[in-house]
C-alpha cells in the first residue's frame, strides 16, 4: 500500500506541477486584465520541447548534456520523501530528513550553476553568479527555520513536525511558529522566483533563474523547465503542509481520505499562487543590490523565532 | 496568559521599530511610531481594565492622546510644510546592515538580562531593553533630525513597556514621561522651525 501511494505522490507532483505555474501565469495575467494563454499552456510548451531536436554548445562537455536528467530525478526523489498527499511516512520516508532534503535541493541547484558555467554563455554564468551570491545569504536562513523546528518537534523529520503542528494548537499558535512561517515566506518567494526578486522577462538585468538555462534546447529544455515547476511545487507543498497550514493531512493510512486530501492540497496551492500572483502585481522588482535588505529582514524574523523561545521558556 | 499577551506586543514593537530601520521616508517613520504607540496604549488598557487599576487606564489614554495622535499629527504637520525634509538622503549605515545590528541588539540585551538582570525574576524584561537599544541604535544610525527624535520616543515608549513589568512605580514618574516627551517634541518641533533657512545645519541635532 505504501508503495502505492509513494508512486501515487510522485505522478500527483509530476503531473501537476505544470499545472499550478499555468494557474500562476493565469492569475497573473488576469490581475493585469489580460486574456493571457489557458492554464494548460505549460503542458503544450512541455511537449513542444520534447518533440524538437537538442542543441549543445561547442564549447560544451558532455557533463551539460547530463545536468538536465540528474536535476530531474533528484526533484523526483524529493517527492517521495517529503509530506505531501500524507503525513505518515511512505516507503522512502524515512530515507532523508529536513536537512538532507535541503541537501538534496543544494546539490541540484549546484550542479545546474555548473552546467551554466560550463556552457561559456556570459548570461548564463551572469544568472549562475547572482544565483550563488543570493543562494549564500538565504542558505543560513533556511538553516535557522530547520533548527528552530528542530527545537519545536525534538526532531528533523517534517512528518513528525506536521503532526506536532496538527495536533498542538499552542505551537501553531506560538510567536515562534508565526515567526518562522514569516521568514519562509520570505525564503520561498526567493526560492521560486516570484517577483519582488525575480522577473521573467528577456531582460538580464531583472532575471536570474532563467538566465542559467538559457543554452538548454530540446528535450533538456523540457526537463529543466519540469524539474523547476516540480521544484516550486514541492517548496509550496512545504510551506503548506509542514509550516503553516498543516491541516486536513491524512495522518493515518486511509486511502479514501488521502484522495480526497489530494484535491484539498491542490486547493491551498491555487490559494498560495493567488497570493503569489496578488505580490507580482502590487509589489515592484528590488532592484540587484537591494536584495539583501530583503534577505535581511528574513533573517531577522528567523532569527527572532529563536530569541522568542528563549524569552518566553527561559523565564 | 499576561505574559504572552506582553511577549506578543514586545515583539510586535520590536518588529516595527526594525521596520522604522529599513525606511528612508520620514513620514512613514512617523506612522510607524503611530502604530507602536496605539498597541501599547491598547494594550496598558487592556490590562488596566482587566485588574480594574484606575492610574493604568488613565495612564494609557494619556499615551494614546500624547504619543499616538497628539505627536504624529505634529510631526507629519511640520514636514508636511517643508516636504524636502521628509526623506534621508543617505544613511549611514546601510540598510541591511543596520536591520542585522538591530536583531543583535535583541541577542545582546537577552545576554545582558540572563547575566546581570536574572535575579529580578522575567526573561520579559530582556524585550523592553531590546527596544530602549534599537532606539538609541536609529539616533545613532541615522543623522535626520525628525529620525532621530523618533528615536527618542521608542526609547520613551521602551520605558513604558518596562514599567509594565515593574507595576509598583509611582503614577506621577510615569505621567512625567508623558510630560517630559511632549516637552521634547514641542521644542524640537521650534527649533526645527526657527532653523529652517539652512537644511544643511539642521541634518543633525547638535549635542
Amino acid at each position: 500500500m505504501l508503495v502505492f501511494l509513494s508512486i501515487l505522490q510522485l505522478l500527483y507532483v509530476i503531473a501537476l506541477s505544470p499545472l499550478a505555474i499555468g494557474i500562476l501565469n493565469f492569475f497573473d495575467e488576469r490581475l493585469s486584465s489580460r486574456g493571457g494563454p489557458s492554464i494548460f499552456q505549460e503542458y503544450y510548451n512541455i511537449f513542444k520541447y520534447f518533440k524538437k531536436q537538442s542543441i549543445y554548445p561547442s564549447t560544451a562537455s558532455d557533463f551539460f548534456s547530463y545536468v538536465p536528467y540528474i536535476t530531474f530525478a533528484m526533484y523526483l526523489f524529493l517527492t517521495l520523501v517529503l509530506p505531501i498527499i500524507t503525513a505518515f511516512p511512505l516507503t522512502f520516508g524515512p530515507v532523508v530528513d529536513f536537512v538532507g532534503g535541503g541537501l538534496v535541493f543544494g546539490a541540484a541547484s549546484t550542479l545546474i550553476k555548473l552546467a551554466s558555467l560550463d556552457s561559456k554563455n556570459n548570461y548564463s554564468i551572469l544568472g549562475a553568479s547572482r544565483a550563488s551570491s543570493i543562494g549564500i545569504f538565504t542558505e543560513p536562513i533556511i538553516l535557522l527555520i530547520f533548527i528552530m523546528f528542530g527545537v519545536i518537534s525534538g526532531t528533523n523529520n517534517p512528518y513528525v513536525i506536521n503532526n506536532i503542528l496538527q495536533t498542538s494548537t499552542s505551537w501553531f499558535f506560538s510567536l515562534v511558529h508565526l515567526f518562522i512561517a514569516i521568514a519562509f515566506f520570505f525564503v520561498l518567494i526567493i526560492e521560486t522566483g516570484q517577483l519582488p526578486i525575480e522577473s521573467h522577462t528577456p531582460n538580464e538585468l531583472g532575471s536570474i533563474d532563467s538566465l542559467m538555462s538559457q543554452e538548454y534546447s530540446g528535450r533538456e529544455l523540457a526537463l529543466v523547465k519540469w524539474g523547476s515547476y516540480a521544484k516550486s511545487f514541492i517548496l509550496m507543498n512545504v510551506f503548506l503542509n509542514v509550516y503553516t497550514f498543516p491541516f486536513f493531512v491524512p495522518m493515518k493510512l486511509n486511502l479514501l481520505s488521502v484522495f480526497i486530501y489530494m484535491f484539498i492540497n491542490f486547493f491551498k496551492i491555487t490559494v498560495l499562487l493567488a497570493v503569489f500572483a496578488i505580490i507580482n502585481n502590487i509589489v515592484s522588482k528590488y532592484r540587484l543590490f537591494k536584495i539583501f535588505d530583503y534577505i535581511a529582514i528574513a533573517f531577522s524574523f528567523a532569527l527572532m523565532a529563536m530569541l522568542v523561545f528563549y524569552i518566553v521558556n527561559g523565564g | 496568559m499576561h505574559s504572552e499577551i506582553f511577549v506578543l506586543v514586545g515583539f510586535l514593537e520590536i518588529v516595527l521599530s526594525i521596520f522604522m530601520q529599513w525606511q528612508t521616508y520620514i513620514l512613514s517613520n512617523i506612522k510607524t511610531f503611530a502604530i507602536q504607540s496605539w498597541i501599547l496604549g491598547i494594550f496598558l488598557m487592556y490590562f488596566g481594565l482587566f485588574n480594574g487599576n484606575l492610574s493604568m487606564i488613565i495612564l494609557s489614554l494619556l499615551t494614546i492622546i500624547t504619543r499616538a495622535v497628539f505627536i504624529p499629527l505634529y510631526l507629519s504637520n511640520t514636514i508636511n510644510k517643508q516636504t524636502f525634509r521628509a526623506r534621508e538622503n543617505k544613511h549611514r549605515v546601510s540598510v541591511s546592515l543596520s536591520i542585522l545590528t538591530s536583531v543583535l541588539l535583541a541577542i545582546f540585551s537577552y545576554i545582558l538580562y540572563s547575566l546581570v538582570l536574572f535575579e529580578f525574576g522575567k526573561s520579559l524584561i530582556s524585550i523592553p531593553i531590546t527596544l530602549m537599544l534599537q532606539g538609541t541604535f536609529l539616533i545613532i544610525s541615522r543623522s535626520n533630525a525628525y529620525a532621530q527624535l523618533i528615536g527618542y520616543l521608542v526609547m520613551e515608549n521602551s520605558i513604558f513597556l518596562l514599567s509594565y513589568l515593574f507595576s509598583g512605580l509611582p503614577f506621577i514618574v510615569e505621567a512625567g514621561i508623558i510630560l517630559d516627551i511632549l516637552g521634547v517634541v514641542m521644542i524640537g518641533g521650534i527649533l526645527m522651525k526657527i532653523r529652517d533657512e539652512d537644511i544643511q545645519k539642521e541634518e543633525e541635532l547638535y549635542g
